[in-house]
């Protein structure tokens, strides 16, 4: 055997046990515990368009590691700058914050809090925080992308996830919505202000990466990736209607989806369209989505995060009406997940 | 005749080419790695830290494996995985031995049986090799965008660069006199050597 067939020979294994990530799929099996939702949420799509849209993001399965042992610290221990963007998790009485410069490169924690079993998710490439009941599962990162976006998986029945819309693609669960819970996506300084006993995710993660580093880019200040009005990877639905990576807050339930501009919402205070209502939290910077359908009541700001309705006070999070779980995305990915969206 | 690897061996006993493998290899190596994000800016305080050995075979890539350990020093943060260690020391050697030809079929044509321009040729896979490593990273900074086709092509870029890596060196190593190299004209360290 020459040099040749010798490098041949190389290349050929080389190249199958670079194949083989990304062919081999997770199996089957029974998840009766992976919580879903009462009614699935509308797609912008057909599944088997979405199926055939997913490629490879490049890792294999779990190529990304997601953290499955997280390990918290008090909030007066972290490193953070007041800038630095976290997702923020509150339930039962537990506030938690999960540093972006740590999930950037996890994008998953497999978490318990209290009492909740629920795994908080990030997209970095569309700027999605998103949480789901997990039941007695965890989640996975799949490598695989649809619109840019994360596909997770369950480590039970091995059924794969579109993250924005909440819904199985493949596997046991699909066209199945998950259960969500309500994220947010805000800085470190108002996470703090909000929850003062945070618990905050440690660098401790079980994976040696650089944790002061984001590969796309930066956030305080915004920077590379996430101030380019370009994308990455091909996208089902484009639209120049708004800069690519413009902040929205979306929502959607089994008939239809919404999002409103959040620069705009904050500007404005109350927004409606399409059925639906949206309020601003100025504390957090985010935004509360409510489906009132065609009866849309009025509601007045008072201020600080504060609306009145039906001649009580309430908080933006805390309106009497139909609350739906809130995404922020950037533009391009909600529209290339919902190109019907109603907005102002 | 002489074998390719008898030829090799020739060439590697004048100091100036194994000088030009061991820094353009080095190169390549340390590029490779920052291109994987194994060296990278950012890290406060100095520490090092360590996981079980055993990860060090779970894969992170098409051809990119866990780290073991990291060292953080102010600045500069370096994850030490041994596969991408072994993978870029293998590619590297390689790009550093056909540069090293490619440079004696610049400098002495007639030792390699070859013109100077096509001598030159057997950088571009080293060339390929480098886009192997980089591809990525400069999609990333120049926010291209991707297509699957493309991601599938940069799946075997490694591979790919290597074999092509192999060949090259192969096919000038058979065209090289290594008589002619032994002699003092050959040793070219300096232009006036020709």
């Amino acid at each position: 055997m020459n040099w040749i067939h010798m490098a041949l020979l190389g290349a050929v294994a080389a190249v199958g046990l670079a194949m083989y990530g990304f062919s081999s799929h997770p199996g089957d099996g029974a998840d009766p515990a992976l919580p879903l939702a009462e009614a699935n949420y509308v797609l912008g799509d057909d599944i088997d368009d979405y199926n055939d849209f997913m490629m490879s993001g490049g890792p294999p399965p779990d190529g990304i590691p997601s953290i499955d042992d997280p390990v918290f610290i008090d909030a007066a221990e972290a490193d953070l700058e007041p800038g630095d963007k976290v997702i923020g998790f509150y339930h039962g009485g537990e506030a938690r914050a999960y540093p972006q410069l740590i999930m950037v490169h996890h994008e998953i924690v497999n978490d318990q809090v209290g009492g909740l079993n629920v795994a908080v998710t990030y997209c970095p490439l569309t700027a999605t925080a998103q949480g789901f009941e997990r039941g007695e599962t965890t989640l996975g990162v799949s490598g695989q992308l649809l619109n840019s976006n994360l596909v997770l998986f369950d480590r039970d029945t091995r059924s794969y996830f579109s993250q924005i819309n909440a819904t199985g693609l493949r596997g046991e669960h699909r066209g199945e919505t998950l259960s969500e819970v309500n994220l947010v996506w805000t800085t470190w300084e108002r996470w703090r202000a909000a929850h003062p006993d945070t618990r905050v995710l440690s660098e401790n993660t079980g994976h040696l990466r650089n944790y002061s580093r984001d590969p796309y880019g930066s956030y305080n200040p915004v920077g590379g990736y996430y101030g380019q009005d370009r994308t990455m990877f091909p996208l089902m639905h484009s639209s120049n209607r708004h800069h690519a990576k413009e902040m929205v807050v979306g929502a959607r339930n089994s008939d239809t989806s919404v999002y409103f501009v959040r620069s705009d919402l904050a500007r404005e205070q109350v927004q409606t369209a399409g059925g639906f209502l949206a309020v601003y939290e100025p504390n957090l910077d985010t935004g509360y989505i409510y489906f009132v359908g065609d009866d849309v009541p009025e509601v007045t700001p008072l201020g600080e995060g504060s609306y009145e309705l039906g001649g009580e006070a309430f908080q933006a999070g805390d309106l009497p009406l139909e609350q739906l779980v809130p995404v922020e995305a950037f533009y391009f990915a909600w529209h290339a997940f919902y190109p019907d969206s109603a907005h102002p | 005749m002489p074998t390719a690897v008898q030829t090799l061996a020739s060439i590697l006993r004048l100091p100036f080419y194994r000088r030009v493998v061991v820094v353009s290899g080095g190169v390549y190596l340390i590029l490779f790695l920052i291109a994987l994000q194994d060296i990278s800016r950012g890290g406060r305080a100095f520490q090092f830290l360590t996981v079980p050995f055993s990860r060090m075979f779970e894969r992170t890539g098409a051809l990119t494996f866990e780290p073991i350990a990291q060292l953080t020093l102010p600045g500069l943060t370096i994850l030490i995985s041994p596969v991408n260690v072994l993978i870029g020391l293998g590619i590297s050697l390689l790009v550093g031995l056909n540069l090293a030809i490619t440079w004696l079929a610049f400098r002495q044509p007639r030792a390699c049986r070859f013109n100077r321009s096509t001598g030159v040729l057997a950088s571009l896979p080293a060339l390929l090799a480098g886009g192997a490593c980089c591809a990525p990273a400069i999609v990333l900074i120049l926010g291209l965008q991707v297509s699957s086709l493309l991601m599938g092509v940069f799946q075997v870029l490694i591979p790919v660069s290597v074999v092509l890596l192999v060949i090259t060196l192969k096919l000038i190593l058979d065209r090289t006199n290594p008589e002619l190299l032994a002699s003092q004209e050959y040793r070219g360290t300096s232009p006036a050597a020709q």
